[in-house]
């Protein structure tokens, strides 16, 4: 009966270990071993151990384009958290079920793929779209405004696609906070604004970085949003990359940028362990 | 159960059987209409494996990934032609067994990626042309110079594309497209440094619809892009640069190791017949290089300048080549630009 037990536990986890196994650590382990190579003539892989992809990574070009990407990402971020915060605090006081039905619209929006739903926006916000034509209309403006294939296009995209991500951990952080500190807080005199930044904050700082890392990363990596919002005018890390593969012939220098995108990710996410966060909560929900 | 077992045993066993009569292409996607495909299947009795690829650098990838003798057919650019005869992947061909071969426009033959045409025959070929709509552009452009203009603000697309967006700032400039030199390099950067702030957006999957919504009134585009650009809106015109520009050839090519070499001569001279290879060009109007399809295509076809290069603007034209490890060099200016 035991060893029966111990082949279905097995058993029940073989998918998760193959995937786990076959389509991310090998994938991970190949391109870690590709960027110590060269390329050659035609754009193929010479055996030679190099340095130089990491090496040729520290040009300003190259170092501009890192910094670019991680503003982007951060306004991103900070625009999520500033739209997420008064969203679950307003959701939390909110009964239960009616709790519930918000958070279930909250992730509705996944059941259609992201790339239509960033076609839409085109369709919206272009020179010819509904809403310019609409206020030219209305004569509230003269000429279009340029909404997207600008940066401000990318950072609407990014908060667009990536706000449920801070939605979700933030909200299950703050529906946990005890709501009578909060009346406590007010009872005593002090301002929404004094118990926003010390009630609240410093009880949910864990949700509130797991969220940020969770918009964060997408947002470096997303090159799809700055091609279609941003009219592929902005080279992002993730551009670079599918550019190494696609394009410029050179998978190591490919490989090298990647695994520095790793490197960084994991940097981060050690940051979030110091300051108390699980690595279960990662998972989102 | 067993019964519907045994059914679906014997149908593997089929499905296995060797003396299969197949061909394995591998196709640039939308490419070739399915119309085409089908009637060949029927026409001679053979199973089309159709697979399609969207850059030559997948097609690259995928055949070599692949074991030798997965596909038969493939059809790769110019410079993907020379790289292959190099790492000696192609067959070389047998023009006897093609009736169709006289077909071909002379024009398209024995060009320098392929000398003699001992491994490749062109399929059809493309260009990046500039197009722009009279409407609201009222000057004549002539020339890539003409587009630095400070007038046309956000006014342009440009093809999401390196080797092609830097080789027309060298053309610009006055140099051969595939000049690798820093001193040529450096200033095509400066070149489209300038050009930027006139540049609305990139895109290479249609840049036609930016052109046809007006978001922008200038393009760079490809010819069959443009081609159809005028037919929605036929304020639309297209200008064969006096700089040069850029011209690219797809080919048919056997692989070497390919199991069904006969099938694939069958499907070369299949799709080099006139009637075949028009039903190609209308529903993909890039350039037709089949002599016999020019006689039976219609005025409107024929009349359309985004189809049809001039013998003089064919003169202009220059094809893009392997330029190696420079292409680092290409790399670099294009994370600069953007």
């Amino acid at each position: 009966m035991k060893k029966e037990n111990k082949f279905f536990k097995y058993l029940s986890l073989f998918p998760i270990s193959f995937y786990v196994i076959v389509l991310i650590l090998l994938p991970l382990i190949y391109i870690f071993c590709l960027s110590f190579l060269t390329s050659d003539y035609y754009g193929g892989i010479n055996y030679s151990l190099t340095l130089s992809n990491y090496l040729n990574l520290v040009d300003l070009v190259y170092i501009k384009l890192f910094i670019k990407s991680f503003l982007i990402a951060l306004v991103s971020t900070f625009i999520c958290i500033c739209i997420a915060y008064p969203f679950v605090i307003f959701v939390s006081q909110k009964k239960k079920i009616v709790k519930n039905i918000i958070m279930t619209l909250v992730m509705v929006p996944f059941l259609t793929n992201s790339l239509i739903r960033t076609y839409g926006w085109i369709v919206l916000l272009r020179k010819t779209g509904i809403v310019n034509t609409f206020l030219e209309d209305l004569n509230v403006i003269s000429s279009p405004i340029s909404f997207i294939y600008n940066d401000f296009g990318i950072i609407l995209g990014m908060v667009y696609t990536l706000l449920p991500f801070m939605i979700l951990p933030l909200f299950s952080a703050v529906d946990k906070i005890d709501k009578s500190v909060i009346e406590a807080s007010y009872d005593l005199g002090s301002t929404s604004f004094k118990t926003f930044f010390n009630i609240i904050v410093p009880q949910t700082k864990v949700g509130l970085f797991n969220g940020s890392l969770m918009v964060f990363i997408p947002a470096i990596g997303y090159f799809f949003i700055a091609d279609l919002l941003g009219g592929g005018k902005l080279m992002l890390i993730g551009n670079l990359i599918k550019n190494q593969f696609l394009s410029a012939r050179n998978w190591p220098f490919g490989a090298a940028v990647s695994i520095s995108l790793v490197l960084i990710t994991f940097g981060l996410v050690k940051i979030y362990q110091k300051i108390g966060g699980k690595m279960d909560d990662l998972g989102g929900f | 159960m067993k019964k519907i077992l045994l059914v679906f045993v014997l149908f593997l066993l089929v499905g296995c059987s060797e003396n299969k009569n197949e061909l394995n292409v591998l196709n640039w996607s939308s490419y070739i209409p399915d119309e085409v495909i089908y009637d060949f299947e029927d026409k001679y009795d053979i199973e089309l494996n159709y697979s399609t690829y969207s850059s030559n650098e997948e097609l690259l990838a995928k055949v070599t990934s692949a074991k030798e003798g997965t596909y038969d057919l493939i059809f790769p650019s110019d410079y993907m032609v020379e790289i292959m005869k190099s790492k000696d992947m192609l067959m070389m061909l047998d023009k006897t067994k093609l009736k169709n071969y006289s077909n071909i426009d002379s024009r398209y033959l024995n060009m320098d990626f392929d000398k003699g045409n001992f491994y490749s025959l062109p399929f059809l070929a493309a260009s990046t042309l500039i197009a722009y709509n009279t409407e609201t552009i009222k000057d004549n452009i002539t020339s890539y110079n003409d587009l630095l203009n400070p007038k046309y603000r956000e006014e342009i697309v440009l093809l999401d594309d390196q080797r092609i967006i830097i080789g027309i700032a060298l053309m610009a400039l006055g140099y051969d497209m595939n000049e690798t030199s820093d001193t040529a390099i450096d200033s095509a950067k400066e070149w489209l440094l300038k050009l930027m702030p006139n540049v609305k957006l990139f895109d290479s999957d249609s840049p036609k619809s930016f052109l046809i919504t007006k978001e922008v009134n200038i393009g760079l585009i490809w010819n069959a892009e443009a081609g159809i650009a005028m037919q929605e809106n036929p304020n639309i015109r297209v200008v064969y640069p006096k700089e040069g520009f850029n011209l690219s050839v797809d080919n048919y090519a056997i692989l070497k190791g390919s199991k069904n070499v006969e099938n694939a001569y069958l499907f070369i001279d299949y799709l080099l017949e006139g009637e075949v290879m028009k039903k190609i060009i209308e529903s993909y109007p890039y350039y037709n290089v089949n002599t016999k399809t020019n006689e039976l295509l219609n005025s409107m076809y024929l009349s359309n300048p985004a189809s049809n290069i001039s013998d003089d603007d064919f003169s202009r034209a220059t094809l893009v080549k392997n330029v190696g490890t420079a292409i680092k060099k290409f790399d670099r200016v294009w994370a600069e630009i953007k």
